[in-house]
């Protein structure tokens, strides 16, 4: 999905600050000793969804999931500062980032700060960007349903090469697993720094298609002493037709993640699956979407045991999606899932659901990267 | 062993030594306008390219990295300004990690200073009107005076930036405005008949030229800005135009035909495709055919003796 929401960020917050700035701030002390001129951006998107899942024990109806509060601003001549607070449905907050970006210097984009890990393609999206209501089973096993999020510092470089490709390191936070992080970097030994590295590289294979081709990996120690890891390898092929930029296009999507552990000088590979995906857009308001996906040796709310208790297994799910966007500040959309799993034991539950999902966006929200 | 100072130090001067020397200014623009007029001022001191074509939609060009590494070395960005380019400037300009050519640096130009900026909303934003741009209507390289305005502002940063030049950017400044006031006297006098012809374009982006040319604009195929065509709409628009004698629906590459011709054949008029951008049709490569383009095939529908589809 994409934003092009009435977006000042780069442009007019900097505009704000060369040159037109001196002139509006000195008209608006005249009638007040407080300025508001430098205030940031401010956006906010709340999503709600229904769920009808008839073996999950979950009423049936319209719940509140999140509302996400962005304010973007340049700090001064060398930041830019964004940042992301996620009210979620449960009551709890999530300053899921508060980071400052420089651009100072060349080549090189720094980030600093609560960041959204450059690790793979889905795990960098919004809950409102996902193309589809569900994350893949895969993200909550390996990196985060929402991908890693952890304090640190990345820089990309743009390297030399003719065309886009870019590497990113980063260092981070240690941090303990939880259910935001299904890896383990809780090791509170000194040489703990969890480091990632991503490389990507994207070809414009003719006017309007490109090719996107990345590998990431992350690692860091855990808490066992061990250390803990993901690797992904992800490729994308997406048509925006020049002519029809608004109303046509289609997104050709796979992603492998797996998560593993080595201890005692042997890596021994925990959970890991994929999907492909495929979205087509067949007007300036309809998208339609499908995708298959795998997860193995998997935690999904559906596959539990006798005693209600989430247990791993081979899980395989097939979903198709039609969204409407009337514009680019709303959408709903409605989605069909269809899994099957098998944990071994004889317990081999299906899961049919229906969903939809409703987005509303006020006020700046930053476009979506490509 | 050479200290790990050293080795830094030459591997940097390498690096230094195996980028390429160019002479000129390397110029990117948002906008295929933009680039041909900072072309034409810059001439053999610069090479200016546009991120966009001129048919393609320049409110939704795809971000594409390639766009980011297209001006990873660029030593200016011009930018439409007045927010058309908002949607994916904001990602493109960062991503290229040039610092010479972000907001804020002697690089970067919003082409829109000094132009007379048309239709900037009074009171109260909403987006109950759609998705409008709140500091006024971006489109004004449909008006070629516009163009001398952006002509006479590229040609004062390029003396900044490359002053050893500022006489040959002065004189092709100079005679840019020259070419482009005999143009206009020409085009002016192929509109002349027309003062007061009602039109309708698909979108809200015809209001400099209509106003240079005294045309009236009559409606618009999308109901509000950014908000696609109904069928209900296209039949009320139809009504009126008819009611009131208007035939001639004009559309840009990167909007629909359907829609357009669906209207026109309704109102008994003609639907006819235009570039308002250069390049966005065969023979528009630069600003003056563009306008040359547009002025012809304006004219050709309202006289009823060329244009579109019935």
């Amino acid at each position: 999905m994409r934003h092009r929401t009435g977006a000042t960020l780069a442009l007019a917050v900097s505009l704000a600050w060369s040159g037109a700035a001196s002139t509006s701030v000195a008209q608006a002390q005249t009638s007040s000793m407080f300025s508001n001129q430098a205030n940031p951006a401010i956006g906010m998107n709340a999503l709600f969804s229904g769920q009808a899942a008839h073996n999950l024990k979950q009423p049936y109806g319209l719940h509140f999931d999140e509302a996400e509060i962005s304010l973007i601003a340049v700090v001064d001549p060398y930041w830019t500062f964004v940042s992301n607070i996620v009210f979620v449905g449960d009551g709890s907050v999530d300053p899921e980032e508060v980071w400052v970006r420089s651009t100072n210097i060349p080549g090189i984009q720094l980030k600093l700060g609560k960041i959204r890990g450059t690790f793979g393609k889905h795990g960098l999206l919004h809950t409102h960007a996902f193309p589809f209501i569900q994350a893949p089973i895969v993200m909550a096993n390996t990196i985060g349903n929402e991908g890693f999020k952890d304090a640190g510092v990345e820089a990309a470089w743009l390297t030399p090469l003719p065309w886009f490709s870019e590497l990113t390191g980063g260092v981070y936070q240690g941090i303990a697993a939880d259910g935001d992080h299904p890896l383990d970097f809780g090791s509170t030994k000194h040489d703990n720094v969890p480091y990632l590295g991503h490389f990507k590289n994207q070809f414009d294979l003719n006017d309007a298609t490109t090719l996107e081709l990345g590998q990431s990996f992350l690692q860091g120690r855990g808490i066992d002493g061990n250390r803990h890891a993901a690797f992904g390898a992800d490729v994308t092929i997406r048509n925006v037709p020049a002519k029809n930029s608004n109303r046509r296009g289609w997104i050709l999507q796979g992603e492998y993640i797996q998560k593993g552990a080595s201890g005692g000088g042997t890596f021994t590979r925990e959970q890991d699956g994929g999907y492909a995906s495929f979205q087509y857009r067949l007007s300036q308001v309809w998208w339609v979407g499908a995708r298959g996906e795998q997860a193995r040796r998997s935690f999904t709310d559906f596959l539990v045991d006798g005693a209600g208790d989430e247990i791993p297994g081979k899980i395989n799910r097939a979903s198709a999606n039609i969204a409407w966007m009337p514009s680019e500040f709303s959408f709903v959309r409605l989605e069909y899932s269809h899994a099957q799993a098998d944990a071994g034991g004889g317990i081999k539950p299906n899961d049919d659901r229906i969903m939809i999902q409703m987005s509303y966006t006020i006020g700046y929200h930053p476009a979506h990267a490509y | 062993m050479k200290s790990p100072i050293r080795c830094i130090s030459l591997l940097m001067l390498g690096l230094l030594a195996a980028a390429p020397a160019y002479a000129d200014l390397k110029v990117a623009t948002s906008l295929t306008d933009l680039a041909s007029v900072a072309q034409l001022v810059g001439g053999k001191h610069v090479s200016a390219q546009s991120l966009s074509r001129g048919f393609e939609d320049p409110h939704f060009v795809p971000a594409k990295p390639s766009l980011m590494k297209a001006i990873q070395h660029a030593d200016v960005f011009v930018s439409v300004g007045l927010e058309l380019d908002a949607g994916w400037l904001p990602l493109v300009l960062p991503g290229s990690r040039n610092p010479r050519i972000q907001p804020g640096a002697k690089g970067f130009v919003d082409a829109s200073e000094g132009v007379a900026v048309l239709e900037k909303p009074v009171g109260t934003v909403s987006r109950a009107e759609g998705d409008i741009h709140p500091f006024g209507n971006p489109h004004y390289y449909a008006d070629p005076k516009n163009l001398e305005v952006v002509a006479d502002h590229l040609a004062e940063v390029f003396s900044r930036l490359d002053p050893a030049n500022a006489a040959d950017y002065a004189a092709n400044a100079k005679a840019f405005d020259g070419k482009m006031e005999t143009s206009l006297a020409k085009w002016e006098q192929q509109m002349a008949p027309f003062k007061g012809a009602p039109v309708v374009t698909y979108h809200k982006n015809f209001v400099y030229f209509a106003d240079r040319f005294g045309l009236k604009l009559f409606g618009n195929v999308e109901p509000k800005p950014g908000i696609p065509p109904t069928p209900r709409h296209i039949a009320e628009l139809a009504e009126a135009m008819k009611k009131a004698g208007a035939k001639v629906v004009l559309y840009q590459p990167y909007y629909s035909a359907d829609a357009s011709r669906q209207l026109a054949s309704k109102a008994d008029g003609v639907a006819v495709c235009i570039a308002t951008e250069a390049g966005g049709l065969p023979g528009t490569d630069d600003v003056f055919s563009k306008f040359d383009s547009l002025v012809s095939l304006v004219a050709g529908a309202l006289s009823g003796k060329s244009g579109g589809a019935r």
